[in-house]
């Protein structure tokens, strides 16, 4: 009896171990490592300074999209409409702009396109009570077309001479806007998740909707939170590809959205709810990038993107599913 | 034997064999036998070498704490698990392997099928017969009329998610017994039935057990039903048998719980003298009765589920179209929802703890806190919480490698467990608890009852309802009693503070 008591005390009294909370996170760290030498194997300019700064580059929207579908998926939820809403975002800031409005309030109307699709989810989830599939599809549809519908199809150059700035200016010395947005939403949306209690409501949520409702979480405020969270998150993406490409386009996120379910499933989070980290969504959505870099650079005929990305899913979640054993 | 028998060809061909070769036999044939069984879960192991029988016609009782390895080791025999070490080998006189059938701890009715599905669909011979709703629900309900005939003759086209959680049990063992298995394994199948439920039960299972000479397994931790119901126990402990096959006759109940490895049960003082101010803290009121209640005062629900279910929702914040309601200064009338009930300081541990009680997915101590941090309005996860979770698990002692371990790779009991110490010495006005000790070993249930008491010394309201009416009219001062019908028949007289009074008013007389 003593001894039980004693070894369980001592268990309790180390905090978790890095290796153990992070194992998930780790492993696809590797994996991303091993990938990029392969790929280096064969095109040593693929280990270049230049490549790396390609590969985050290209990787910066998705990470802040993932960021935002994480926290949907935590919940249990999904999110189909964050494509659809990277590209309104686009469509709609550019317009304004060649109205001659400056940078500010044109981005400022583009994440509002964000808070409105955010809080039209957030409320068929939540107060109509609707699947999230189900509201998020609609959503992705209407938002697919309203983004065509606003320039008439037409992709729109920006105006304001100074939009560049939020994706390649230096908030931070020496420091590219892009990069610092990606650790800084990160590291505090991991913060939030493992250190305040509301971030934990989110895990809650997804394991028991039940069970934390008759704890007194407010279900309802943490689900509507998470959609809200992820479509600004998609917009604040499509912003940065905006101001790095300084043309928009309406079909711009078409692809992002599976993308982003990809990289949060291969960052270890369950699309049953419940499981998931900010760390793992990020790894994920760098591992998606470092794949699609390589092949390019090795020269396979880009119609097998899919078929590698669909490959390194797989394998990750074996991974995931293995190392829990 | 039971009607369903004798139209089913089938069963009835297997029972004339079976009740023979009870009887013929002298050395009748072990049904499953398991030697030097183990089993590891990762690093832990769990079991290290256990042996069991099962016998025909024997009603088996499979004891042990909490974690020791029971429904693990069921699982194992029925093929869900997979083992390390040793054999299970299986014996019948029908073919080389028994019809086996479970009624596992946890329940799994399917929730979009119907009562006569949910029981007709093990029947199914392959997969391309078509599927008949008639011969569906004529097996649904002979098996049925066997516990519950009022179910059978009510129930049959509801949907599994509308069945209360006595119900669903009621199904499940309806759904066991409806195979015609050689070898029943039920995992604490009391748990959730009242107790008039249970006697006609234990009537079926006695009466199969000596007719057709099928081996019943048991697992229990209300010794009152162990020793009613069952002929021998095996005891295990440590991951290793320490008592094999013994007749239950043989052992006292202070032995039995010394081989479990439980502390010994330890008369606390506080038992007797309970003084309980005068005060009128809040007053019940309901259909017909207002109840004032005191501070401090244990307050019993007996009864079947549907009466108390009322006056618990509206304490948790569920009211719905309840028609209790609450009336004292600075209480709610009716808490308009959960979050409310929490913030006025009134704790709920559910009956129901694998679809409303665990966050199956969150660690231990997310699972344990998360009462603490809603009540005191806490934003920041601190360090500090691990010692105080840490405090909770070895209070009560719930058995975990850590407490980042997740509750799914706990056993039932433990993880009732962790439910119980969510609302654990926080100061709260008021806990309701629905059947709390379910499925808790007998020597953790003396302490929980302990630091209930501890709690409501404290002056906090207990509300506890249980359908073990002997576990009532042991720890609580007064008792509220409901009939069948879900009607309120008033409080127990203190006069007539005892079991049969209590089964009157319940409606439940034997
Ligand atoms: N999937 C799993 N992963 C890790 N450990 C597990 C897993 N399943 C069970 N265990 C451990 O195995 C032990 C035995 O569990 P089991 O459920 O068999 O106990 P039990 O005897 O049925 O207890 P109870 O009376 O509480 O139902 C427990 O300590 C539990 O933590
Ligand atoms: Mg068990």
């Amino acid at each position: 009896m003593n001894t039980e008591a004693q070894s369980i005390s001592r268990a309790l009294n180390i905090g978790p171990s890095i290796l153990g909370t992070y194992r998930t996170e780790i492993a696809i760290a590797i994996a991303i490592v091993v990938l990029m030498l392969g790929v280096g194997a064969f095109i040593p300019a693929a280990l270049s300074a230049g490549n790396f700064a390609n590969i985050l580059q290209a990787a910066a929207p998705l990470v802040i999209m993932s960021l935002g579908v994480l926290l949907v998926v935590l919940t249990g939820g999904i999110d189909l409409s964050v494509g659809s809403v990277f590209s309104l975002t686009g469509m709609v800031t550019a317009l304004i702009m060649s109205w001659g409005w400056g940078s500010v309030p044109s981005a400022a109307a583009g994440l509002g396109v964000g808070l409105i699709f955010g809080s039209i989810n957030g409320l068929l989830v939540t107060a109509v009570g609707l699947a999230p599939f189900v509201v998020t599809l609609i959503t992705y549809a209407v938002a697919g077309s309203l983004a065509f519908i606003v320039t008439n199809g037409r992709s729109m150059g920006i105006g304001a001479p100074d939009f560049w700035l939020l994706n390649s200016g230096q908030l931070i010395p020496g420091i590219a806007n892009y990069v610092l947005f990606c650790v800084a939403f990160a590291a505090l949306l991991e913060l939030a998740l493992r250190k305040m209690t509301f971030g934990r409501w989110f895990y809650a949520v997804g394991s028991s909707a039940n069970a934390a409702h008759l704890l007194g979480v407010p279900v309802k405020r943490t689900r509507f939170s998470a959609y809200v969270f992820s479509s600004l998150m998609a917009s604040f993406a499509g912003l940065l590809t905006v101001s790095y490409i300084l043309n928009a386009e309406s079909t711009a996120g078409a692809s992002l959205m599976l993308q982003a379910i990809a990289a949060v499933v291969i960052g270890g989070a369950s699309l049953f709810g419940g499981t998931g980290s900010a760390i793992g969504a990020v790894l994920g959505a760098l591992m998606i990038t470092v794949i699609q870099n390589g092949v390019n650079l090795i020269g396979i005929n880009s119609f097998w993107q899919g078929s590698v990305t669909g490959i390194a899913i797989l394998i990750a979640v074996l991974i995931d599913r293995f190392s829990h054993k | 034997m039971s009607d369903w028998e004798e139209r089913d060809p089938d069963a009835g061909r297997r029972n004339e064999n079976c009740t023979a070769s009870a009887n013929e036999s002298n050395r009748p044939q072990t049904l499953v036998s398991v030697r030097g069984l183990q089993k590891q879960f990762g690093a832990t192991v769990v079991l290290k070498g256990v042996d069991f029988a099962v016998q025909p016609g024997q009603i088996h009782a499979l004891l042990g704490g909490n974690g020791a390895g029971k429904s693990t080791m069921i699982r194992i025999i029925t093929g869900d698990l997979t083992y390390d070490g040793g054999t299970v080998e299986f014996g019948s006189k029908r073919g080389d392997r028994p019809v086996v059938a479970v009624v596992h701890q946890e329940l799994a009715v399917l929730p979009h099928l119907t009562l006569a599905e949910n029981i007709g669909i093990v029947h199914a011979r392959s997969f391309i017969e078509p599927y008949s709703a008639r011969r569906a629900e004529n097996i649904a309900s002979k098996a049925l009329s066997l516990i519950d005939p009022h179910l059978a003759a009510t129930s049959l086209s509801r949907m599994g998610g509308d069945l209360t959680l006595h119900e669903a049990q009621i199904v499940e063992i309806a759904r066991a017994l409806s195979t015609g298995a050689e070898v029943l394994l039920l995992d604490e199948p009391t748990a959730n039935l009242t107790v008039a439920e249970t006697e006609r039960l234990f009537a079926v299972l006695q009466r199969l057990a000596q007719e057709t000479g099928i081996g019943i397994v048991f697992v229990s931790h209300r010794m009152k039903e162990i020793r009613q119901l069952c002929d021998v126990c095996t005891i295990i402990r440590d991951g290793r048998t320490v008592v094999n096959a013994r007749p239950i006759a043989d052992l006292t109940d202070a032995e039995i719980v010394r081989h479990m490895g439980q502390p010994a049960h330890r008369n606390s003082n506080s038992e007797a003298a309970r003084t309980r101010s005068d005060h009128v803290e809040v007053t019940l009121v309901g259909p017909g009765i207002e109840l004032p209640v005191h501070l401090g005062t244990i307050l019993g629900l007996a009864g079947s589920p549907d009466g108390p279910s009322g006056l618990i929702s509206t304490l948790i914040g569920k009211a719905g179209t309840s028609q209790w309601s609450l009336k004292g200064e600075g209480w709610p009338s009716r808490p308009t929802a959960p979050i409310a009930s929490v913030r006025n300081g009134i704790g709920y541990v559910t009956g129901d703890r694998a679809h409303k009680g665990v966050l199956a997915q969150l660690p231990i101590i997310d699972n344990v806190l998360a009462s603490r941090r809603i009540r005191e309005k806490r934003r920041y996860i601190s360090r500090s919480e691990r010692a105080e979770c840490g405090d909770l698990v070895r209070t009560l002692g719930v058995k975990v490698d850590s407490i980042w371990s997740v509750p799914s790779t706990l056993s039932g009991g433990n993880q009732q467990k962790l439910l119980i110490a969510r609302w654990l010495g926080m100061p709260l006005r008021m806990v309701v608890l629905e059947e709390p000790t379910r499925g808790v070993d007998i020597g953790t249930k003396r302490e929980i009852y302990a630091l209930i008491r501890k709690m409501a010394d404290s002056g906090t309201i207990i509300v506890w309802w249980s359908t073990e009416n002997v576990e009532l009219l042991e720890i609580c001062d007064e008792i509220l009693a409901f009939d069948t019908d879900g009607r309120c028949t008033g409080p127990l007289a203190h006069e007539t503070y005892n079991e049969d009074a209590l089964a009157d008013l319940t409606g439940m007389a034997a």
